[in-house]
């Protein structure tokens, strides 16, 4: 199978990779997986009732998981520096969400100063099953993603905003997450443990 | 040859109906909730009848009426499916047997939902269209 990837795309490395990698490490049932998360939101709709805020909570819980996840990726993947923002994106989008979800996604829609980028999963085990009722709208579901990217890069001196634009459980046909860089950290103390 | 089911019906514990859909529209729907309901004391008749030796999730055909037959399946949670079939001939167990193990990957799909309390209406858009599929290629 990877072996067809590679003749049909030209060889590109971070497919292979994320498989390798994905070959080596543990898998759990997946079924158990998404009705955990599952429960996880409903609890915290049932908790904070304003849509906007379990947004912010998925997305601090997401931050706190990025910033532990980053160091297991870097251990297990053996990827080394990224040359540019534009390399990093394809590591994510290949080697780090086939490593932790199982699935590839694809990084489109980049700026003209290759500052920003579009995440689009076809598939997402966090969101098999789910439909959201209808008054839900304003709920990013797998909202968690985004803080598990931003704390990611932030432990590789990358400082990005991540954002979904798009959600099947919306009625779109793929979920699109927007990532853009703010700024690169250069021996910065990162904020979360300044304050202490 | 064919089967038609033209009802089918998901049933709670307490014996709550959870959804009843017809899908035959020449038939007033109340009918067929009627008939669902009555069937729901042969239902009752055979799973307590054989102690111990009700393995078996599909209960068979519940009872005849003069149109339509009635199957049954329940399953260890006390939830039942009950649909009503227009067969022409003979009976099609099989074709039966297997709708019910499909329409119960659906249900238990469907109760994978972390919005969905079990025992709650089904509402699901996806649940009708995927039986709607279903029942076409029964």
């Amino acid at each position: 199978c990877g072996a067809v990837v590679m003749a049909q795309k030209g060889a590109r490395p971070y497919d292979r990779i994320g498989e390798q990698v994905f070959a080596k490490v543990d898998k759990i049932n997946a079924e158990l997986f998404t009705l955990t998360y599952g429960s996880i939101v409903t609890q915290l709709v049932k908790d904070y009732e304003d849509l906007g805020e379990v947004n912010t909570q998925l997305e601090k819980m997401g931050y706190n998981i990025g910033v532990r996840l980053i160091e297991e990726f870097l251990a297990r993947s053996n990827v080394g520096r990224c040359a540019d923002f534009t390399e990093t994106a394809e590591v994510v989008a290949k080697v780090g969400f086939k490593m932790f979800l199982g699935i590839t996604a694809n990084v489109t829609d980049w700026d003209a100063e290759k500052k920003e980028f579009s995440l689009v999963l076809d598939d997402n085990p966090l969101t098999e099953f789910v439909e959201l009722p209808e008054s839900y709208n304003k709920l990013w579901y797998a909202n968690i993603l985004c803080g598990v990217i931003r704390g990611a890069l932030e432990m590789v001196q990358m400082k990005v905003e991540a954002t979904y634009v798009k959600c099947v459980l919306h009625g779109h046909d793929v979920s699109e997450i927007r990532v853009l860089l703010k700024e690169i950290l250069t021996d910065e103390i990162p904020a979360s443990m300044r304050d202490e | 040859m064919g089967i038609k089911v033209v009802c089918a019906s998901v049933i709670g514990k307490s014996n709550n109906p959870l959804y009843i859909r017809c899908f035959d529209s020449t038939e007033e729907a109340l009918k067929f909730h009627y008939i669902v309901h009555s069937a729901l004391d042969v239902v009752e008749e055979k799973s307590t009848a054989k102690k111990g030796a009700s393995l078996d999730l599909y209960l068979g055909m519940l009872y005849p009426t003069e149109d339509y037959r009635v199957y049954g399946y329940t399953t260890n949670s006390k939830i039942k499916f009950i649909i009503v079939v227009q067969e022409d001939g003979d009976s099609h167990d099989q074709a039966i047997k297997n709708f019910f193990r499909k329409f119960h990957v659906l249900y238990a799909n469907t109760v994978a939902n972390p919005f969905y309390t079990p025992d709650d209406l089904i509402t699901s858009r996806k649940f009708n269209e995927e039986l709607e599929k279903q029942v076409k290629t029964v």
